[in-house]
């Protein structure tokens, strides 16, 4: 659960966020990432403005991204395509606020909803110690999805999250608490 | 001619010594614990940079690794962004004994690195970071390392305090 939910915040933090505020100036934001791990007195703060995450994308090498655009190809042991989950997101996006999936297993319960113009992401362990918050704005994953075939916008997605202000994601497990958020503050 | 001597005398160490005010100065400063022994150092810019053109020229200039050279582009635009962005601290670490912060202050990155024996303060105006980082094709060069210098006069560049009590200063004048 530790290293998945670090990794799925990770990778949310380029690509994801919340509106609590929205429309707000983009050139003014920053973004901010909080790892806690409380059982090693270990505070890890990483605040950056998001005109320095853009420059970098902008600037990224032509290895990882061509023109804003990244090709993942086909993903996962069950061979799941870009192309794939954008047919999929263009027919979940048009029904409207629904609970699109529930997973219940033994050790954790996974939910996957509309809920506004947000898509939710849930992961809860029954004992409660253990969650994971992802909650992504709908004009952001459409803007992820504007690549061609196998290819992410990033640089679209990106543009996008410049304009939301609050939480993107919230991990919290035994060991460890992460929050990726975007607020005007330093 | 004793009066050609005498402005001569006179004219040839301030021309000196206003040159090397207007290059720049490099000054370490190390001073041992416990009234032990301080050495002050001072290096013209302008020396330092006329000895560099001494080495040879094979060892005069690093190659970075191709990996390294495709990310200067993304660095340049990074620090491009960093300095025309608002103050503030970027990163802060905090574990028991050990503290490690990133602030931009103005045009300059303030390192701090506590362990609590140690203390370790960097300063680097980003416009040096910008001038030493090699454009895509070229090599990085120390010569022009020094000479980048010049971008940080009047700055502490390297302080820190050692465990038993030394103190070593890098200042740009």
């Amino acid at each position: 659960m530790r290293v998945r939910t670090l990794g799925l915040a990770g990778v949310s933090a380029l690509m994801l966020a919340a509106p609590v505020r929205s429309e707000a100036p983009a050139s003014r934001a920053w973004i901010h990432v909080r790892v806690e791990e409380p059982s090693r007195q270990s505070k890890v703060s990483v605040n950056l403005p998001i005109s320095v995450v853009d420059a970098a994308l902008q600037a990224a090498p032509e290895k990882i991204m061509s023109n804003g655009h990244i090709h993942l190809g086909r993903v996962g042991r069950h061979d799941l395509s870009v192309s794939d989950l954008r047919k999929a997101w263009n027919e979940m996006k048009a029904t409207g606020d629904a609970e699109f999936a529930t997973v219940e297993e033994d050790d954790q319960t996974v939910r996957v909803a509309r809920a506004g113009n947000l898509m939710l992401i849930h992961v809860d362990k029954p004992s409660g110690k253990e969650s994971v918050r992802v909650e992504v704005p709908i004009e952001v994953v459409d803007a992820l999805f504007s690549g061609q075939g196998e290819e992410l916008n990033l640089r679209a997605g990106f543009a996008e999250l410049q304009k939301r202000r609050g939480d993107i994601v919230r991990v919290k497990d035994d060991h460890s608490t992460v929050r990726i958020w975007i607020d005007e503050g330093k | 001619m004793l009066k050609m001597v005498l402005i001569g005398a006179v004219a040839v160490p301030a021309i000196a010594a206003g040159s090397v005010a207007a290059t720049g100065v490099v000054v370490v400063d190390v001073k041992e614990p416990r009234g032990g022994q301080h050495i002050v150092v001072p290096v013209p810019l302008a020396l330092a940079q006329v000895a560099a053109a001494f080495v040879p020229e094979d060892k005069m200039h690093l190659r970075l690794p191709r990996e390294a050279e495709q990310y200067m582009p993304v660095a340049r635009q990074v620090l491009s962004a960093l300095a025309d962005a608002e103050d503030g601290e970027l990163v802060r670490v905090e574990e028991p004994g050990k503290k490690v912060s990133i602030r931009k202050e103005g045009g300059v990155l303030r390192v701090s690195v506590d362990d609590g024996a140690e203390h370790v303060k960097v300063q680097v105006p980003i416009s040096l970071a910008l001038s030493v980082l090699p454009e895509p094709g070229s090599r990085f060069s120390p010569s022009d390392a020094v000479w980048a210098l010049q971008h940080a006069r009047l700055t502490e560049v390297v302080n820190v305090q050692g465990r038993d009590g030394e103190q070593v200063t890098v200042t740009v004048y």
